[in-house]
């Protein structure tokens, strides 16, 4: 009977919460020190950076001001539905709704891939 | 060998072990009383052949069938699988840890590369796109609309050239730097290709389709210059550059081509229906895996069949040695991922050898025996 070799343990598998690629990997350190695009000179940099925080910011307060609202949702296909919006995930790739209004009627419960979605609007 | 350690000092290549005899374990004997591990100490050794412990990479929910190693990086190897969930997943090559998953393609993904430097990452689905990604990041660098599936994808060795190949039958090749630019076209093959490889220092091209032909291109003159005829389709293609060999598969059938002229070198038929092949960078051994389940190892100058392994639950789509050949990797029906040692019990990324003494002490604590049984 052989000895079966021995491991030191099993590979990790993916985390259920994120799409991986860990910035604070050495790898990842060492050849995207950052992730904002090439502008020659500093100022512009700043400039630049201050304005995506800017934008980034009223986006992620726009989905909070979403929230519990009704929204049309224009996506692909020339599809257009409405659904009362519950919440985004952390990498914005699925939106959870609920009472979807759909023309096979209306699902309770749903997720809505965000790479089909075209645009969203809502009255505050 | 390539010695390599990682900034943290999480992993490095252990050198004590090193001049272990392929599948076997040596013990020392009464030569060596003092039992002290020594490089220039003679020994007779004893083997103990060991049982050669997969590591199983899960993650996948559907069929992996394709997966690819990239070149030997400052931060060790890397691996991408191709799968029909439509989420790549990108891997540490040596022990399998997962580092992150490509999401975008909206369909099943036929074939996956790295670059060399695992900088970039390609990937054919059949949402009817091939995607660039960067492989550090994870992020989407660019989608190439095609007209149907696209199966095959193959960087250049200098990242800067894309190879596609597809049910549309014809190949193309995108430059990189002027992703907007219309791709050249290599029109040709009657059936859908299956793979597409850059060889002969990027200037040539091997297509493998299902019109059961191998066609041999020039990049320049986008004319064939040789055509292989099968009378089965072929199921695999692999392309080794350093000595310009050519694996291919096809029925139970694994053989070895000469990729300059497309000469015959060798066959040997398996068992069983053969779904891929690999050979070994030193060229002593390949590696084939099909529709048994089991992996197979050969002898690559003798053909002799040395091992089989079973323990994959699903046929075998494609297997590959990692650029040290330390390991080779399998894609399964099954969903997973295996990683299997070319030299069984030798101390190399998860795995540990074990001297007799230790597996009773108290260092034995820290390692993982698999149980006899592997389940599902």
């Amino acid at each position: 009977m052989k000895t079966p070799v021995s491991v030191l343990r099993l590979p990790r598998g993916p985390d259920p919460n994120s799409r991986g690629f860990d910035p604070n990997s050495p790898r990842f350190i060492a050849l995207c020190p950052t992730t904002v695009s090439t502008s020659s000179s500093g100022s512009v940099d700043e400039e630049e950076q201050r304005l995506r925080s800017e934008l980034r910011e009223r986006f992620l307060r726009t989905l909070l001001l979403m929230t519990d609202k009704q929204v049309q949702f224009d996506m692909f296909e020339k599809v257009r539905v409405r659904a009362r919006f519950g919440a985004s995930d952390i990498d914005v790739l699925n939106f959870q709704v609920s009472d979807l209004e759909t023309p096979l009627g209306v699902q309770k419960e749903a997720l809505l891939r965000c790479h089909d979605v075209i645009s969203c609007s809502f009255e505050p | 060998m390539v010695e390599w350690k990682q900034q943290k000092g999480k992993w490095m290549k252990d050198t004590l072990i090193e001049e272990y005899m392929p599948c076997c374990m040596i013990i020392w004997t009464e030569h060596c009383k003092d039992g002290i591990l020594s490089h220039n100490r003679p020994r007779s050794p004893v083997s103990m052949a060991m049982r050669q412990t997969p590591l199983t990479c899960s993650g996948h929910t559907r069929p992996v069938v394709d997966l690819a190693f990239s070149g030997i990086t400052p931060y060790g190897y890397f691996l991408i699988s191709a799968c029909k969930d439509g989420k790549p997943m990108l891997r540490q090559g040596d022990t399998g840890d997962w580092i992150g998953t490509f999401l975008g393609h909206k369909g099943a993904v036929w074939g996956a590369t790295l670059n060399k430097e695992a900088t970039k990452a390609a990937t054919a689905a059949a949402d009817f796109t091939a995607k660039v990604w960067d492989a550090v990041t994870g992020d989407e660098v660019l989608t190439l609309a095609h007209k149907h599936i696209v199966k095959s994808v193959n960087f250049t060795q200098d990242s800067n050239y894309l190879l596609t190949g597809g049910n549309d039958k014809v190949l193309r090749i995108y430059d990189l730097g002027k992703p907007e630019a219309e791709p050249l076209e290599i029109a040709g093959h009657t059936s859908a290709i299956k793979k597409a490889l850059w060889c002969n220092n990027d200037q040539q091209i091997l297509s493998a389709a299902d019109d059961k032909t191998i066609r041999l291109w020039d990049k320049n003159t986008k004319e064939a210059v040789k055509t292989l005829s099968f009378d089965a389709s072929v199921s695999s293609m692999e392309y080794i550059p350093d000595g310009e060999i050519l694996v291919i598969t096809f029925g139970r059938t694994i053989a070895f081509y000469k990729a300059h002229s497309l000469d015959l070198i060798k066959t040997v038929d398996a068992p069983a229906s053969i779904h891929s092949a690999s050979l070994h960078p030193e060229k002593d051994f390949f590696v084939a895996g099909g529709d048994d389940f089991k992996l197979y190892k050969y002898d690559y100058t003798t053909k002799e069949e040395m091992e089989s392994y079973k323990g994959h639950f699903g046929p075998i789509h494609c297997v590959r040695f990692s650029p040290d050949g330390e390991l080779y990797a399998s894609g399964s029906e099954d969903g997973t991922l295996r990683l299997w040692q070319t030299a069984v019990g030798k101390t190399y990324g998860l795995w540990k050898c074990v001297l007799p003494e230790e597996l009773s002490s108290e260092n034995s604590e820290a390692l993982y025996c698999p149980p006899a049984e592997i389940k599902a």
